[in-house]
């Protein structure tokens, strides 16, 4: 892949070297090697079971709350190795974001569910929170559905709202990297596309990585694109490239529906 | 498997007949079965209603409304009140339910939050076997260890050092039996608590995972995770498992009967010995004859209490804010 990149390439905001993944004896992902350039959109796809939300949930450390799973190898981010034990999870979850396939509101107001994670990590007045708020539920293009309800409680909304929510949740902590499993694998079209619009807006801050199993989503909002299966990266190139000319056999047969 | 194809294409339309009466039949015969053990269940809860209403009728005749809040048990004189047992039984309820929430709910946390997964599943497993234990055991223990530990240690510390406290001194006031409404407090304790905890556990972990993450996700510690998402999210069902301890508290008859002194008296101290609906029933039933005034006052006991613990149960409906 290193003969794609051009030479004025972005910093890579995530750099995985020989990344080994264990569930108990069930090995995972085998000696996965990949960049995520900074400020763009990298789209894994895959089969199920190929391992790219693992690979996704390695980034936050979330596998850590299950014993019997562990990771080894290198993940790189601004500066420092992520699996290193030495590591502030609850700093580094914060710096690191991440978006679920089905909304999670938290069982609180609207307004609450911005501000729990935001009150985690930094101490505002009650007016720089409402700014906060306000800022990230604009961003969210969520602001005027719900400006005149911030004290509800947040599982009043529709599931695309509670998804847009659940972004805006996100980058409240103002994080580098946003993760996101399927965000839109529960959504209706309508929904789905907002979230896609957003994405495009949001990889002008964040870098972000989704999880998709819809091609097509994966073409419309990705400007990289990797392809796992079994466990391993198979392909990762730009999303035209492998939408159009991938090198590998599998990535041609996979994109054009004849597995998976 | 190859035979059934063909069979169904040359007979297709008779067989097809006939399999849907069969399907019909054992579809009705279903139906039936079911909803007949459905029934069951309102003629149960309907008879006991009317058998403890109807023979505790001649008490409410005599005694009237009166009967629930007269302070009055004398077979002697054959006036009964069911004030004296009610008053023990909410009160020794209440003392039981108060220790065992913070008991529960704190060993619930600690097994779903804090323990190490195996520990967890040891100490789990222990609850609920703790849980399994009959009352006879809990109640043969309270009178061989809680008792004496009540009149040796609790009850002189405390008459030694508020003896003069304004307020406290008639709560603790009392001969040291060890009997009493504490003691029988504290055995519903440690009986409901188990109880209270496994499903307070249940609770707990029912709470989707992929919610944990979330609040994980974005940096938040166990504790917060406990306290601000699953805590909340798991109210009603914290309410929940604090009712059915405090039904099984209200009903509970052996333990009790060991440890509360089974005195009919009402009174503020805590130490005194006292009575329940549940052990004054037990304890009476067998010497009270046919169609006294006597067995009736307790079949009227029987029914309010039954009434008690059906207001409890509607009670913690309206806190869950549950309206189905």
């Amino acid at each position: 892949m290193t003969d794609t990149q051009q030479p004025a390439a972005p910093q890579n905001a995530l750099t995985v070297r020989n990344l080994n993944f264990f569930y108990g004896q069930h090995h995972a992902l085998h000696d996965v090697n990949i960049d995520f350039p900074a400020r763009k959109v990298t789209a894994m796809i895959g089969p199920s079971g190929c391992g790219k939300s693992t690979l996704l949930r390695i980034f936050n450390r979330m596998y850590d709350l299950y014993p019997g799973q562990r990771a080894e190898g290198e993940v790189m981010f601004d500066g420092r190795n992520l699996l290193e034990n030495g590591i502030d999870l609850n700093i580094m979850r914060a710096r690191i974001g991440m978006v679920f396939q089905k909304p999670t509101p938290f069982p609180m107001s609207i307004y609450d569910n911005i501000a729990f994670g935001v009150r985690l990590h930094e101490r505002l007045t009650r007016a720089q929170m409402d700014e906060r708020v306000q800022d990230v539920l604009t961003r969210v293009a969520l602001w005027g559905e719900v400006r005149d309800r911030l004290h509800a409680p947040a599982n009043g909304l529709s599931g695309g709202q509670q998804q847009r929510l659940c972004i805006a949740r996100s980058i409240a902590t103002r994080p580098e990297v946003l993760l996101l499993d399927e965000p839109t694998s529960a959504l209706d079209p309508i929904s789905t596309a907002r979230i896609e619009e957003l994405l495009d807006e949001l990889k002008e801050e964040f870098t972000i990585v989704i999880v998709t199993h819809n091609m097509q989503q994966a073409a419309r909002c990705a400007d990289q694109v990797a392809f796992f299966y079994m466990g391993r990266l198979v392909e990762v190139d730009t999303a035209d490239r492998i939408f159009t000319n991938p090198r590998q056999q599998q990535t041609q047969d996979y994109i054009t529906g004849r597995f998976g | 498997m190859t035979l059934a194809p063909t069979r169904q294409t040359e007979t297709s339309p008779s067989s097809f007949e006939k399999e849907e009466k069969k399907s019909g039949w054992t579809d009705s015969f279903f139906h039936v079965l079911v909803g007949g053990s459905a029934l069951v269940v309102l003629l149960v809860l309907g008879g006991l209603v009317l058998l403890m209403g109807y023979g505790g009728r001649e008490a409410f005749h005599i005694f009237g409304l009166n009967f629930a809040f007269h302070n009055v048990w004398n077979p002697v004189t054959n006036e009964y009140g069911a004030w004296a047992p009610l008053f023990g039984t909410i009160i020794s309820t209440l003392i039981g339910v108060m220790i065992a929430i913070p008991l529960a709910f704190g060993t619930a946390f600690w097994l779903t939050a804090i323990a190490s997964p195996r520990v967890s599943s040891v100490i789990g497993m222990a609850v609920q076997l703790l849980a399994a234990v009959p009352s006879i055991i809990f109640g043969m223990w309270g009178f061989f260890t809680i008792v004496p530990f009540v009149a040796r240690h609790i009850q002189p510390f405390l008459t030694h050092h508020f003896r003069h406290t304004p307020i406290l001194a008639p709560l603790i006031h009392g001969a040291p039996f060890g009997t009493g409404l504490l003691t029988a407090g504290l055995v519903l304790a440690v009986m409901i608590a188990p109880f209270m905890t496994a499903v307070m556990r249940d609770v707990f972990s029912a709470v989707p995972p992929m919610l944990r993450e979330s609040a994980y996700g974005l940096g938040a510690t166990r504790w917060d995770v406990m306290r601000k998402i699953v805590v909340p999210w798991s109210r009603s069902g914290m309410i929940g498992a604090a009712v059915l301890g405090m039904g099984r508290a209200l009903g509970e008859t052996m333990a009790v009967t060991f440890v509360i002194g089974n005195v009919t008296d009402v009174g503020w101290s805590v130490f005194a010995p006292r009575s329940t609906v549940a052990s004054l029933i037990a304890l009476q039933f067998p010497e009270s004859p046919a169609g006294s005034v006597r067995l009736s006052s307790l079949l009227a006991l029987g029914f309010i209490l039954m009434l008690l613990s059906f207001v409890s149960l509607a009670l913690a409906r309206t806190l869950r804010g549950d309206t189905k």
